[in-house]
C-alpha cells in the first residue's frame, strides 16, 4: 500500500485499537493516583465486563444494551477488590512496592475464578450484520464507529465530572493529600470507593469493546495491562487528558508497526518504548 | 597542627523555586582540627552539609575539595566517590541498615572492596582478623547493650552512625548534630574520639551543633550562618562576643 | 524408580534453584524481579537451538547460554535498576513478555508453536532411564549449591553489601560503596543462575514450547517464595514444596492412587483451580503473615 494510504490506516485503524484502552486507562489512573501503587488486577474488571456482556449477548440481549451490565461488573469487581483486599492491606501498612505483588495475587485469583466459571474456551459476541464504512479510504465498519463514538462519550463524561463537578474536585483533593482533604469534610472511605467504582466502570466498558471488536478471553485483560500501566506513566499519573492522548499514540504507533509487520512485533516495539518511558519518566515511580 | 583549608566553597547557591537558602560567596572550611557551625533553625546549616556531600546538587556555583594539596571539584561527584576521596558525613537524622546487627555494620564499613566479590564465600581470614581488632577496640571505648544484635535505643543507632564514619578514616568529616541523643556518657566519649583523631592522625571535622557549650569547648574555630550566608568566622572567643551573633542567634 | 518421580523431582529441584535465585535477588538484594520467566525461557530456547540447531555439544552451549543471559541481564539491569521497585517489576515483567512474544514470532528460529527439539540428555546410556537419573542427580546437587551460597551469603562481606544496599542505598553509598553497579552486577549473575536451570529444563521437556514460558512460572516461584517465607532461604524450599509438590505432584498421585481417575473437565480445571488457590493464598499472607510459614514472627514490616 502506498504511504498515504498507509498513513490514513495506521490513524484510523490505530484510533479504533486505541478506544478501549483510552478508556480503561482513564480509569487505571485515577486509581494509581490516588492510591498510589499499580494495580494489576484491574485488568480482570476489563474481562470480567467482557464476559458478563458476551453471557448476555448469547442469552439474546442486545450487544451494545448488555454493555451496561459490562460496566457495572467492572465496577463491582474493582470496589471489592478494593474493600476486600487493598484499603486493608493499605491500612496494615503494607507499602506501596508491596501492594503491586499483592495485585497479582488478586489478579491470579480473579482470573482464574472467571475461567473456572466460563471455561477455557474463547467465546464469541453475536453483533448483527456490521456494514463497512470507507473513511479517507480506510474500510472501517459502522461498529467500529459506534465504539469510538461511545469511547469518546465516556471519556468526555469522566473528564467533566473529574476537572468540572465540586465532587471531582473533592476526589482529586483526596488523590494529592488525604489529611487536608479530610479537614475539608472529603469523606476518605467513601469517596475512595467512587474512584475505585468509575475506575472499574471505565474498564468493564473497555472490556466489552474488546470483547465485542475481537473475542472474550481471560486473558483478554491482561493481555493489556502492559500497555496500560505504560499509557499512565507516559501521560502522567493522574491526568485523563495525559492518558487519552497516550492512549491513542500507542494504538497509532502499534497500528503502524503491525500493517508492515506484525501485532508481535508491534507489541515487542511497544514494550521496549515502555521501558525507555520509565527511564525517562521525571515522576520516579 | 593543622593548616591548609580543606573545602573551598565558591559562590554557592542553593535554591528551592524562588526560595535562596544556602548562598555562600568565597568561604572556606577546614583549616583548624574541629570546626562548629553554629546557626538558628532555617539559617542552612544542613543545606550546607547536604551540598557539601551532594545529597542535594548546586543550584550555582562550585565547591572544591583539597587533598594531599591537590584541589578537587567535588560538585558533581556521587556520593560513593566522595566517601572514597575521603569525605564523609554522620547523619543528623538517624539512618540505619535494619537487616544488619551492629557487627555485621562495622564489617561492612572497614571492608574493602575488593573482599565485596559474589564468588567471595569464604571471606578473607586476614582481612577479617584485622576488621576484628578495630571493632574490639571500639566496642571496647563505647558500649553497646548487644553487639551481635541490632542497636537497640536512638542513642544507640546514632553513636553506630559516628562510628561507621570514623571507620572509613576520612580526611574530613562533617557531623550533622552528632551528640543530639546521645546520652551524657556517650556524648563525652564520642568527643573524646573526635579530638584523638584530630590530634593523633590530622582528620578535620565539621560539627552542626545547638550545644553552644560543647561548641565553645571543643571547637577550635566556629563558623557563624544565618539566612543562608557565613556570616562570621572565628575564634570561639570572638564569636562568643559578637555582638551580631548574639542578636540573631545567642540572645533568643 | 518410576520415570514420573524421577521427572517430578527433576522439577522440584529447579524450582527451588529458581525461588533461591528469586530469594537472592529479593531478600538479599531488594531488586524485585517479575521478569524470572524471561531468563529462565531464554535460556531454555537459546540451549534449545544451540544443541538442535547448531549441534553444539551439551556443555558448550550450556556455557555460552549462561554468558549470554549474564549480558543480557547486565544490560537490563544497567537500564532498570536505578528506578523504583514498581518500575522494576513491571520492567521485568515487559522484558519476559518480550522474550515470550519473541519466541512466537522468530518461527524460523524457535519453531513457534511447532515447538523445537527434540532435545536429548547430555549423555548416552543403554537405559535412557538412567540417563534421567543422572541428570536428576546433578539438579539436585546443583539446586543445593544455590541453597548453600544464599544460606550462607547473609555473613559474608558481599552480602552484607548487598543487604544494606536493600536497606538504605544512600547511607550505604555514603560508605563508599558504588551501589548502581554493585545492583547490577548482583542482578547479573542471580538471573544467569535462573538462565541456567532454564537450559537445564530443556533436555527435560525434550520439545520445548512458547506457552512453556508464560508468566505463571514467574508468578508460581514468587508465591512459592512468599509463602514459605521470605526472610530466609529455607522459606523458599517450604514454599516449592507445597506449591509443587504438594500441590502438582503430590495431589496427582494421591488420585491416581485413589483410582479417581480425573475426567478430561477436570484434567483442564485444575490448572484454574490450582492457581485461583495460590492467588487466594497470596493475598492471604499478606493479610494474616506477611513474612510466611516458615518464619517466627506473626507480623513485620513490609518495605
Amino acid at each position: 500500500m502506498d504511504f498515504w494510504s498507509y498513513l490514513a490506516n495506521s490513524l484510523l485503524l490505530g484510533i479504533q485499537e486505541a478506544a478501549p484502552l483510552v478508556l480503561a486507562a482513564i480509569g487505571f489512573t485515577l486509581i494509581f493516583r490516588l492510591n498510589g501503587f499499580i494495580n494489576v488486577a484491574f485488568a480482570e474488571s476489563i474481562t470480567i465486563g467482557a464476559f458478563i456482556g458476551v453471557t448476555l449477548n448469547l442469552l439474546g440481549w442486545n450487544a451494545y444494551v448488555s454493555m451496561i451490565p459490562s460496566a457495572i461488573a467492572g465496577g463491582i469487581l474493582s470496589v471489592i477488590s478494593y474493600l476486600a483486599f487493598y484499603r486493608p492491606a493499605l491500612r496494615r501498612g503494607v507499602g506501596k512496592s508491596e501492594m503491586i505483588i499483592l495485585s497479582v495475587g488478586v489478579s491470579y485469583l480473579f482470573r482464574h475464578l472467571i475461567k473456572i466459571v466460563w471455561g477455557n474456551e474463547t467465546m464469541f459476541y453475536s453483533v448483527p450484520g456490521t456494514q463497512p464504512i470507507k473513511i479517507f479510504g480506510v474500510g472501517v465498519t459502522n461498529l467500529n464507529m459506534v465504539c469510538i463514538g461511545l469511547v469518546i462519550i465516556t471519556a468526555v463524561a469522566i473528564t467533566l465530572f473529574m476537572y468540572r463537578t465540586r465532587y471531582g474536585e473533592k476526589m482529586r483533593a483526596l488523590a494529592d493529600n488525604e489529611d487536608l482533604a479530610k479537614s475539608s469534610g472529603v469523606n476518605p472511605l467513601a469517596t475512595s470507593t467512587l474512584i475505585w467504582a468509575i475506575a472499574g466502570v471505565a474498564a468493564g466498558v473497555a472490556g466489552a469493546f474488546i470483547g465485542i471488536r475481537l473475542r472474550v478471553a481471560a486473558d483478554i485483560g491482561w493481555n493489556q495491562i502492559l500497555f496500560i500501566i505504560m499509557i499512565t506513566i507516559v501521560g502522567g499519573i493522574g491526568s485523563v487528558r495525559g492518558a487519552i492522548v497516550a492512549a491513542f499514540s500507542v494504538g497509532i504507533i502499534q497500528m503502524g508497526i503491525a500493517l508492515p509487520a506484525n501485532t508481535y512485533y508491534a507489541s515487542i516495539a511497544l514494550l521496549v518504548l515502555f521501558v525507555v518511558a520509565l527511564k525517562f519518566r521525571k515522576e520516579k515511580v | 597542627m593543622s593548616s591548609g583549608k580543606v573545602i573551598h566553597l565558591k559562590n554557592v547557591v542553593k535554591r528551592y523555586g524562588g526560595r535562596t537558602v544556602n548562598d555562600i560567596n568565597d568561604k572556606v572550611l577546614g583549616e583548624c582540627g574541629i570546626e562548629g557551625l553554629i546557626g538558628p533553625n532555617g539559617a542552612g546549616k544542613t543545606t550546607l552539609i547536604n551540598l557539601i556531600s551532594n545529597k542535594i546538587s548546586l543550584t550555582e556555583g562550585q565547591i572544591s575539595f583539597f587533598k594531599d594539596g591537590t584541589e578537587i571539584d567535588i560538585s558533581k561527584s556521587s556520593i560513593d566517590k566522595l566517601s572514597r576521596l575521603g569525605l564523609v558525613r554522620s547523619n543528623q537524622i538517624i539512618q540505619d541498615f535494619d537487616s544488619l546487627t551492629i557487627m555485621d555494620s562495622m564489617l561492612l564499613s572497614l571492608a574493602a572492596s575488593k573482599q565485596e566479590r559474589f564468588y567471595k564465600l569464604f571471606g578473607d581470614k586476614k582481612a577479617r582478623k584485622m576488621a576484628e581488632e578495630e571493632i574490639a577496640w571500639y566496642l571496647d571505648f563505647f558500649h553497646f547493650n548487644n553487639p551481635n544484635g541490632h542497636a537497640d535505643s536512638a542513642g544507640e543507632k546514632k553513636l553506630l552512625d559516628i562510628i561507621r564514619c570514623m571507620m572509613l578514616k576520612p580526611k574530613y568529616a562533617l557531623m550533622d548534630e552528632p551528640t543530639a541523643g546521645l546520652s551524657e556518657d556517650q556524648t563525652q566519649r564520642a568527643i573524646e574520639l573526635m579530638k584523638k583523631r584530630t590530634t593523633e592522625e590530622g582528620m578535620r571535622i565539621l560539627i552542626v551543633e545547638h550545644d553552644l557549650d560543647l561548641i565553645w569547648n571543643v571547637c577550635e574555630k566556629i563558623h557563624f550562618m544565618s539566612e543562608g550566608k557565613i556570616l562570621l568566622q572565628g575564634s570561639p572567643e570572638e564569636i562568643k562576643c559578637n555582638e551580631m551573633v548574639h542578636n540573631k542567634y545567642i540572645g533568643e | 524408580m518410576s520415570s514420573y518421580w524421577i521427572q517430578a523431582i527433576s522439577f522440584v529441584a529447579i524450582f527451588i534453584a529458581l525461588a533461591g535465585s528469586l530469594y537472592l535477588q529479593s531478600s538479599i538484594g531488594g531488586i524485585t524481579n517479575f521478569g524470572i520467566v524471561g531468563f529462565f525461557g531464554v535460556a531454555m530456547y537459546l540451549y534449545t537451538i544451540f544443541v538442535v540447531t547448531l549441534a553444539m555439544p551439551p556443555l558448550l552451549a550450556l556455557l555460552a547460554v549462561v554468558g549470554i543471559v549474564f549480558v543480557v541481564a547486565l544490560v537490563l539491569g544497567r537500564v532498570i535498576l536505578d528506578l523504583g521497585p514498581q518500575s522494576i517489576l513491571v520492567a521485568t515483567l515487559a522484558f519476559a513478555t518480550i522474550i515470550r512474544h519473541l519466541a512466537t514470532v522468530l518461527e524460523g528460529v524457535t519453531g513457534a508453536a511447532k515447538g523445537i527439539g527434540t532435545v536429548k540428555m547430555p549423555w548416552d546410556f543403554e537405559k535412557t532411564s538412567d540417563e534421567k537419573i543422572l541428570f536428576m542427580v546433578v539438579l539436585i546437587v546443583l539446586a543445593a549449591i544455590v541453597l548453600l551460597y544464599a544460606a550462607k551469603i547473609k555473613k559474608t562481606p558481599y552480602g552484607r553489601l548487598m543487604l544494606s544496599i536493600k536497606d538504605n542505598e544512600v547511607l550505604s553509598e555514603s560508605l563508599g560503596k558504588a551501589t548502581l553497579n554493585h545492583k547490577v552486577i548482583y542482578f547479573a549473575f542471580t538471573s544467569a543462575i535462573i538462565g541456567l536451570f532454564g537450559a537445564l529444563t530443556a533436555p527435560i521437556y525434550t520439545y520445548i514450547f512458547p506457552h512453556f514460558i508464560l508468566a505463571d512460572v514467574t508468578f508460581v516461584v514468587w508465591i512459592a517464595l512468599l509463602l514459605g517465607g521470605r526472610m530466609s532461604v529455607w522459606g523458599a524450599v517450604v514454599g516449592i514444596a507445597v506449591t509443587k509438590f504438594l500441590f502438582d505432584y503430590g495431589i496427582e498421585s494421591v488420585l491416581s492412587a485413589f483410582q479417581v481417575r480425573m475426567g478430561p473437565a477436570f484434567g483442564a480445571m485444575w490448572p484454574n483451580i490450582k492457581l485461583a488457590l495460590f492467588g487466594a493464598m497470596l493475598i492471604a499472607i499478606f493479610m494474616f503473615r506477611p513474612n510466611g510459614i516458615v518464619s517466627r514472627k506473626r507480623e513485620g514490616s513490609l518495605q
